[in-house]
């Protein structure tokens, strides 16, 4: 019989795509796929102990002064099924969801629309901080040189 | 002749998608899957300079031509790059970029672009057929 990571890299395989798959902590059977598609790398966590749950994620590498873990407060409330978090010193933004199904068969059925959540979910909230950033910088650029008497 | 999908293959490479050659004494050809769904490449011996990438698509049983046609002509209009067109006797939708270039390696950067909107016309042409049914 198959292994869940065997089972999943074998679909993402037959979808087109190649996949690098790496074994992280063999005693609690977890493992990392790593794949691309349209453009963006994204990363499948399978555990052989629990086969009806896998976790995708996608990063996003943010320039420093867009480094606000505040900002996307928007694509959280639009997204609740998807989890934001930072990694790297703040510099990687880490958008993940975590899938339960009854076999690994039911969640391979359901795989492109939750890469599809994740990467739509990642995309509007890079958007949000980037946006809410550069408009909060031209906000006080503008009130700086206002209070300054150049305008 | 040299080979003008080489550089169309390294795209295909720089995607992270497996591909497979099919060429004969016509064309050189691609053929390649990306998140399940079928494409190809082709490119004419005879013609150097002309690249096609495209994928088709069986239209769904009791579907009206006449409203696939309008359908396909409202994307024509409306889409960068890709042409989708109805073989009729296939009950097939065709979505094609076809390209002019010197080199395939012109096509390289912009390969993931192309890509991207030939599955959104697939997807759009779905969805404005279901939503006018």
């Amino acid at each position: 019989m198959l292994s869940v990571r065997e089972t999943v890299a074998r679909f993402i395989q037959g979808e087109g795509h190649k996949v690098d798959a790496t074994p992280i902590d063999p005693d609690s059977g977890t493992s990392e796929l790593l794949f691309r598609t349209r453009g963006q790398v994204f990363s499948v966590t399978t555990n052989e102990k629990d086969t009806g749950s896998l976790s995708i994620s996608t990063a996003y590498e943010i320039p420093e002064w867009a480094r606000d873990e505040h900002a996307n407060t928007e694509a959280r409330a639009e997204h609740p099924r998807v989890t934001f978090t930072l990694a790297h010193d703040g510099s990687l933004f880490v958008a993940t969801t975590d899938e339960e199904a009854d076999s690994t068969e039911e969640l391979i059925r359901q795989f492109w629309i939750l890469v599809a959540r994740v990467r739509d979910a990642g995309a509007q909230a890079i958007e949000d901080i980037v946006d809410r950033t550069e408009s909060q910088a031209a906000a006080e650029k503008f009130i700086n040189s206002f209070m300054m008497g150049d305008r | 002749m040299s080979d003008t999908l080489k550089a169309i293959e390294a795209a295909l490479e720089d995607e992270g998608l497996y591909s497979t050659r099919d060429d004969d004494d016509d064309a050189f050809r691609i053929a390649f899957k990306s998140e399940g769904d079928r494409y190809f490449v082709v490119a004419y011996r005879d013609d150097p300079s002309f690249v096609m990438i495209g994928s088709g698509w069986a239209l769904p049983e009791g579907v009206d031509t006449l409203h696939a046609i309008d359908v396909a002509n409202a994307l024509n209009v409306r889409k960068k790059f890709v042409k989708t067109a109805l073989w009729q006797e296939e009950n097939d939708v065709l979505f094609t970029v076809e390209l002019c270039v010197s080199s395939a390696v012109e096509v390289r950067p912009h390969f993931g672009r192309l890509l991207n909107v030939l599955r959104d016309s697939a997807t759009e042409f779905f969805d404005m057929l279901r939503e006018d049914e």
